[in-house]
């Protein structure tokens, strides 16, 4: 059976490719999937250390589990949001290259 | 009695208030007040010499603080020393006025004239009366404003608009110095008023005799400043840039002989044997002033100079007998001087005004015949000035020569030397300007003048003689001592200078259509005034021009360049340098993002 | 009662912003405020023209107003006489009235309100007030370089309250005082080591408001560059706020100021000299009178530096009323200049002294109302300022003894030599200005005399010198009234 440090390898490998991929990519998309890869990784880490964490009475811990539940909901609610601000740029800009996006420089 | 003082007083202040709201667009009228005001205060003056009381008024002009202070008082004091010379200003005022209403007749600013002479002899009798150093002090400044106004009468001359301006502020130097003295004598003496210095010198609390030679030496500044002695002197002759009959008044008999008043005062209320050294500082300042300015006057070619010159000459004397501790003779030379001063400008202001304003006397010559009452009035003038037998300036002279003589050779010499220039000088102006031929189409055209003119010269040469005979000199001079004459070394001395300056002006001026000594080096350094107004421009120039530019560059570039400055460039910077962080860049913050995050967890897990 | 003087101006400034007449109103609040302040000199009481009102409990702050003593009627006959001639001087540009009367009306309510106030914490506040419409006014509809002038005021300004706040705090909490009253305040004692900070706090920030050096950079080109009655307000008014503030706030802090002595002697000295020797080198009229207002606060720090080493205001009876007195003649003077030189500028096109030469023979009338200004800001005798320098001199010499001079009475000597090099600056800007040949500018052709709207703020001004200056008692005598009156901060006691 996989054990707990199995579980942060893998969560932390994800996380690291998405901040890479936040970090390196340039077309907004590609970020985005990215952040979402990391908000996996950080639901990852919620869930197994509530598999983990067995309390006195022989059940996990399920604070972590509903924690994911509101993770999810919220990156649903900002993936519509995200993608329609992305759409709003597009039609703005033609372009979803962040590259191009440097209007805010000081 | 009081009411009349300050009716003295009041009336030009008056006079002159009502000319510069309510008259000045009548220029008759307004002749008309300043004139009747000022026969008004000179018969005012003359009830109150016939009174002959000596009282005191006085109204509280700032109050009492504390213990210390007593306050600022405007009072009058009434004593000889005050009707005397209350005498003299309103009597030569007045004349002054009568000779200006031909004078000036065809000026058009005639009011703006006559509201200033007003305004001067409001300051002129405050100074006479005043009770006390700071009253004394208030009219003092305000007199340097009236002569200000009446020598930049014609301010659109440039000339006349700088010399203005060179009077004012060399007076203010003058003050400066006036004022530190004052504020010290209130320290060591607790008063400022004469009446109580006077008590407290008659019973004076130990005090530190030093300071208060110091603070003489102060007050005297003021003197230097207003009586035009060295190094103050330059404003004078070049305050003949004003209206001559205001140069007869202001720059002649009243205003500059202040400093002596002063002076007077100061000493007849203070015992000062205690403090020699500022006596004698004095007393050699005045002499030196009296030796350089007659020098001075040997080489003029303007009338109304070599008369200033002369005039610097005479109030040398003056304040070298108040140093020498006899203020009586000073007085009594400023007395006498007054009148005869007077005559010779009043003189030269008729020759002027015939002549169609030409005043280099080289280009007049043989006005005698042409101008014989303004003549023989001019000659009468001169001859008072030098100090000839029978006449007032030789009782007045003779008793400065004879102070001179009882206390310091030196000094006697001096004013021996001094004399004999005096008669020099004189004579080359008499020679050159009244005899002799026509030298130019003014003096050609000239013509005697008219009546108006003469009254006050024919008034004055009249005082120019008789002033100095005891009857007369113990009646109005502010202050008199009668001394027995005798035909002691004082009288050989001015029996040779008149001898020896005349013969010599005599030899090189008669009939002379140049002057033949103009061609010598020394000459040369007479003419241009021993080059002190050279010196005294680059004083300023460096010590004040220059300091100004650079101070005021260090204040724009350290304070408001490098510090003020320094704090807005710094403030920019830090802006500027934090702004490069904001690239806009998304992957610069991510990145910056990520190793921030790192950064953190380390510290947070790896520093213990 | 009081609370009048403020509110007149308050409620025109209001009325204009709501649409009423905008000079006419201004006129109007001014000069009837300009009567009022007047007629108060005659019949003011301490104890019967205060009020105060609690308008908020923790911290305990106070609407208060009220007279302490001779000098804030002083002070407030000046602040109604500048006031009602700003609203006569300057040229209101077409279609801003109402930010130009509006700002006037609030910059003298804000003065009067800062001079009235007996709470703290409104005397502070007041004199914000007053600040917001000086930096528009410059920032808007000011001259030449306006934009940095203005900037450059709103920064010291703004830091120079800063400081100042911060200072009135720790009084008010260093004294244990449950509120912001002056006379609370004042019946409290704080120890030696708070007073020593909080002496420095309020000497610099009182000094930047009073442009003591080195903080002085601001003063003339924010004067230069505001319009005349913006300069006139403030270098009439709202500069005496810092001078009235240290005068007001010294017996708290009387033995922390002895530690800044030496210090304050020096920057005065600077501000005197150095700044006048500024003010010689400038060669524009309004450049010099804004340096020349800079170096004449120097002498009233003098008299303030002659209160601080007498160590009560009993020690040197004299130092108070001459502060006093020329901040009075001050505040009249500068302003009178101001608006001539407004006039100037208008009528000629141009304040350089090289471009302007021979006006009193096209203008005698401004010729004469300049000249008499002019002679008042270097002390000439007759006029106001002089009454007020000569006993700044004398409190100099009051603990004078008639031995070796101390170090007051060095300083006084050398300020002395101040009077000397205004009159240098003054004269020789008068002479290139209204002496000489008439030029371009200043030709028949081009220049008209002052008109009569125009002699109205003169007249008012050139009065209020000459009654000063004249007999000075008519003013001196209200300072020395309220040992009879009981004044605010002794009843408390």
């Amino acid at each position: 059976m996989a054990s707990l440090n199995d579980y942060l390898l893998v969560s932390g490998l994800l996380f690291a490719i998405g901040l890479a991929g936040v970090i390196i990519r340039s077309n907004i998309i590609v970020i985005f999937m990215c952040l979402e890869l990391m908000l996996a990784a950080a639901s990852l880490t919620l869930v197994a250390f509530s598999r983990f964490n067995v309390s006195s009475n022989g059940l996990p811990d399920y604070d972590g589990q509903v924690f994911v539940f509101f993770i999810i909901t919220v990156a649903a609610a900002e993936v519509a949001v995200g993608l329609a601000i992305i759409v709003a740029l597009y039609r703005a800009r033609q372009t979803i290259n962040v590259e191009d996006l440097t209007s805010m420089r000081g | 009695m009081h009411t009349i003082a300050w009716l003295i007083l009041g009336l030009p202040l008056l006079s002159a208030t009502c000319i510069h709201l309510g008259f000045k667009r009548n220029q008759g009228l307004s002749t008309l007040i300043a004139t009747s005001s000022a026969l008004i205060t000179l018969i005012l003056s003359l009830v109150i010499l016939g009174n002959g009381k000596d009282t005191s008024t006085a109204f509280s002009w700032v109050g009492a603080m504390g213990e210390h202070f007593k306050g600022i008082e405007i009072g009058l004091r009434i004593d000889q020393l005050s009707r005397g010379m209350l005498i003299v200003v309103t009597g030569v005022g007045f004349l002054v006025h009568l000779f200006s209403l031909t004078y000036m007749k065809d000026d058009r600013a005639k009011a703006r004239y006559f509201c200033g002479l007003s305004l001067f002899m409001f300051s002129m009798t405050g100074i006479v009366l005043a009770s006390n150093f700071i009253m004394m002090f208030i009219f003092w400044e305000l007199v340097g404003l009236s002569s200000y106004l009446l020598i930049g009468h014609w301010y659109q001359k440039p000339s006349a608009a700088d010399a203005s301006k060179k009077a004012f502020l060399t007076n203010r130097i003058g003050d400066f110095g006036f004022m530190i003295g004052i504020l010290m004598l209130w320290g060591i003496t607790g008063t400022v008023t004469f009446s109580e210095l006077e008590l407290w010198s008659a019973t004076p609390a130990p005090f530190n005799s030093t300071y208060l030679g110091i603070a003489l030496l102060c007050i005297f500044a003021g003197a230097v400043g207003k009586s035009a002695q060295a190094p103050l002197h330059v404003w004078l002759p070049d305050a003949m840039e004003g209206p001559t009959p205001v140069s007869a008044l202001i720059h002649a008999a009243t205003m500059v002989a202040a400093g002596v008043y002063m002076l007077a005062r100061f000493f007849t209320s203070v015992d000062l044997e205690i403090i020699a050294f500022a006596p004698q500082t004095i007393a050699w300042i005045g002499g030196i002033t009296s030796l350089l300015a007659a020098l001075m006057a040997t080489q003029q070619d303007d009338i109304k100079k070599i008369l200033a010159y002369s005039t610097l000459s005479q109030l040398g004397y003056m304040v070298m007998a108040v140093g020498l501790l006899n203020a009586q003779a000073g007085v009594f030379h400023l007395f006498t001087h007054a009148w005869f001063k007077a005559l010779l400008f009043l003189g030269s202001g008729a020759v002027i005004y015939a002549c169609h304003h030409e005043q280099n006397i080289w280009k007049m010559g043989g006005l005698r015949k042409k101008m014989p009452l303004t003549f023989l009035t001019f000659t009468i003038g001169t001859l008072a000035l030098m100090g000839f037998p029978l006449t007032a300036g030789f009782f007045s002279k003779e008793q400065i020569l004879e102070a001179a003589l009882h206390q310091s050779t030196p000094l006697f010499v001096m004013a021996a030397i001094v004399a004999t220039l005096t008669t020099f000088y004189m004579g080359r102006l008499l020679l050159v300007a009244f005899l002799g031929e026509n030298r130019s189409k003014n003096s050609h055209h000239a013509k005697e003048v008219g009546a108006l003119m003469l009254i006050p010269l024919v008034t004055l040469s009249v005082l120019a003689v008789i002033s100095g005979y005891p009857f007369v000199a113990s009646a109005l001079s502010p202050l008199y001592d009668h001394v027995d004459f005798h035909f002691g070394p004082a009288f050989w001395a001015s029996l040779t200078a008149l001898v020896v300056g005349g013969g010599f002006a005599f030899t090189f001026y008669r009939n002379a259509e140049t002057d033949p000594l103009s061609d010598k080096k020394i000459a040369l350094v007479f003419r241009n005034k021993f080059y002190v107004d050279e010196l005294y421009a680059q004083i300023v120039r460096f010590g004040q021009d220059c300091v100004a530019a650079i101070v005021h560059f260090i204040d724009e570039l350290i304070i408001g360049g490098l510090i003020v400055g320094g704090c807005s460039r710094a403030a920019e910077g830090f802006g500027k340098l934090f702004g490069r962080l904001q690239s806009g860049n998304l992957h610069g913050y991510a990145t910056l993002f990520g190793l921030g995050v790192i950064l953190l967890i380390y510290i947070t897990v790896f520093v213990p | 009662m009081s609370l009048l003087f403020v509110l007149i101006p308050l409620l025109g400034a209001l009325a204009i912003f709501l649409g009423s007449k905008a000079k006419s109103t201004a006129i109007a609040t001014s000069t009837i405020n300009c009567i009022l302040g007047l007629g108060s000199v005659f019949c003011w009481r301490a104890d019967v023209w205060s009020m105060k009102v609690e308008i908020l409990s923790s911290p305990s702050l106070h609407l208060a107003f009220g007279f302490h003593d001779g000098m804030s009627v002083i002070m407030l006959v000046m602040s109604v006489l500048v006031l009602v001639s700003a609203t006569f001087s300057g040229k209101c540009p077409e279609g801003r009235e109402m930010l130009w009367y509006g700002s006037i009306l609030l910059m003298g309510a804000g003065g009067i309100g800062a001079f009235l106030s007996t709470d703290l914490f409104f005397f502070y506040a007041f004199h914000e007030l007053a600040l917001i419409p000086t930096f528009i006014m410059i920032g808007v509809l000011g001259t030449g370089d306006r934009k940095e002038a203005a900037w450059k005021i709103t920064i010291y300004l703004a830091l120079g309250s800063i400081i100042l706040l911060a200072g009135l705090i720790w009084l008010v909490s260093a004294s244990g005082s449950e509120n912001w009253l002056y006379s609370s305040l004042l019946a409290s004692s704080i120890d030696e080591d708070s007073q020593k900070g909080i002496a420095a706090l309020l000497l610099i920030g009182f000094g930047v408001l009073v442009s003591l050096f080195p903080f002085h950079s601001w003063a003339a080109p924010a004067y230069a560059s505001a319009p005349a009655p913006i300069s006139m307000l403030h270098a009439g008014i709202l500069k005496k706020f810092g001078l009235y503030g240290l005068i007001r706030l010294y017996p708290m802090v009387s033995s922390g100021m002895q530690c800044w002595l030496h210090w304050l002697i020096v920057l005065l000295l600077f501000n005197i000299i150095w700044v006048g020797f500024v003010t010689i080198n400038q060669k524009r009229l309004d450049h010099m009178l804004g340096n020349s207002s800079v170096m004449h606060m120097g002498y009233i720090f003098l008299a303030f530096a002659a209160l601080i080493e007498a160590g009560s205001l009993e020690g040197n009876p004299l130092a108070k009323p001459a502060a006093v007195t020329l901040m009075f003649a001050h505040g009249i003077s500068i302003a009178l200049l101001f608006s001539l030189t407004d006039v100037i500028r208008r009528k000629t096109g141009t304040v350089e002294f090289v471009e302007l030469g021979g006006l009193a023979k096209t203008a005698p009338r401004l010729a004469f109302l300049f000249g008499l200004a002019g002679m008042a800001s270097i002390g000439l005798p007759g006029l106001a300022n002089f009454s007020g320098e000569v006993l700044v001199f004398l409190s100099g010499f009051h603990s004078y003894q008639g031995q070796e001079l101390g170090t007051l009475q060095i300083a006084t000597i050398i300020a002395l030599w101040g009077v000397v090099i205004s009159a240098v600056y003054m004269l020789r800007a008068y002479r290139s200005t209204f002496h000489g040949e008439t030029v371009k500018a200043t030709s028949e052709q081009t220049v008209h005399d002052l008109g009569p709207f125009c002699q109205i703020p003169a007249a008012i001004l050139c009065l209020a010198l000459l009654v000063v200056g004249l007999y000075p008692k008519s003013l001196l005598g209200h300072l020395a009234e309220p040992e009879s009156k009981t004044p605010l901060g002794q009843t408390a006691k």
